[in-house]
């Protein structure tokens, strides 16, 4: 389905965000949900996560090839 | 073929925003940080299927996203059914314009059903195209760009911030949307 007719308010190009962008910068919504996904990110990794990769890395059957 | 240095140290480096899609879905940081476990694990035992130069982390969402399903599926929806709960709890008092409080923004997030959530999650947070988040969801572009627009329209109802638009320049907005299809 093509359907670049449809809701033409949000924006063609969602990678530039404009002023007509729902959830752009003029967007308290839009502001908060990048404030709480930040936040988020933002977070600490626990350990847990490159140790995880440490121990399928050494798993690994072919990692001492090449 | 073994997995290459650049794919792990790709990995490592999208932790966090997995961790934070894994939140958002989950709405817990427990089983959001098992949720990532597991999508590392499987990422890796299918690294080969990664084709290079293609959107990593489009592909470490889509992961994600289908084992969140998975386990909710096998879990029988638990989670769901809390929906009467969380709006009894719920006593969002109307803010100020541009005082929005986090946790309130944070419950009324919570309060959207998941679809809803994870579009406009993808779409105005995790910095994805719409068409981006139609392949992370399976779906299609138009059904992103109407969960967009009705997880927003509830968040604002939620938030009762529907006057938002008459103050700043988004007010030309709000009137093409007003007066598009719902009507």
């Amino acid at each position: 389905m093509k359907d670049t007719t449809q809701h033409m308010a949000m924006g063609g190009n969602p990678r530039r965000r404009s002023p007509r962008d729902p959830l752009g910068a003029n967007s308290e919504i839009g502001r908060k949900l990048k404030q709480y996904y930040d936040d988020l990110v933002s977070d600490e990794v626990p350990d847990r996560f490159a140790q995880l990769l440490m121990q399928l890395e050494q798993a690994e059957p072919s990692a001492k090839k090449g | 073929m073994a997995v290459s240095q650049g794919f792990k140290t790709d990995l490592l480096g999208s932790i966090p925003s997995l961790r934070a899609f894994a939140v958002s879905l989950t709405q817990n940081a427990d089983r959001a940080d098992d949720l990532v476990q597991e999508t590392l694990v499987k990422a890796w035992d299918k690294h080969e299927s990664f084709q290079m130069g293609t959107n990593l982390k489009a592909w470490l969402f889509t992961i994600l996203r289908n084992e969140f399903y998975s386990q909710m599926r096998k879990r029988g929806r638990e989670v769901q059914d809390s929906d009467g709960v969380m709006t009894a709890r719920l006593a969002v008092h109307p803010p100020q314009l541009g005082q929005l409080d986090l946790k309130d923004f944070r419950v009324a997030l919570e309060r959207l059903p998941e679809d809803q959530r994870e579009a406009i999650i993808l779409i105005g947070a995790s910095g994805f195209s719409y068409e981006e988040a139609a392949e992370i969801c399976g779906c299609a572009v138009g059904t992103i760009k109407s969960r967009v627009s009705r997880a927003r329209a509830k968040l604002q109802e939620i938030l009762k911030i529907s006057g938002e638009d008459e103050y700043g320049p988004d007010a030309i907005s709000a009137q093409v949307m007003a007066s598009s299809p719902t009507t």
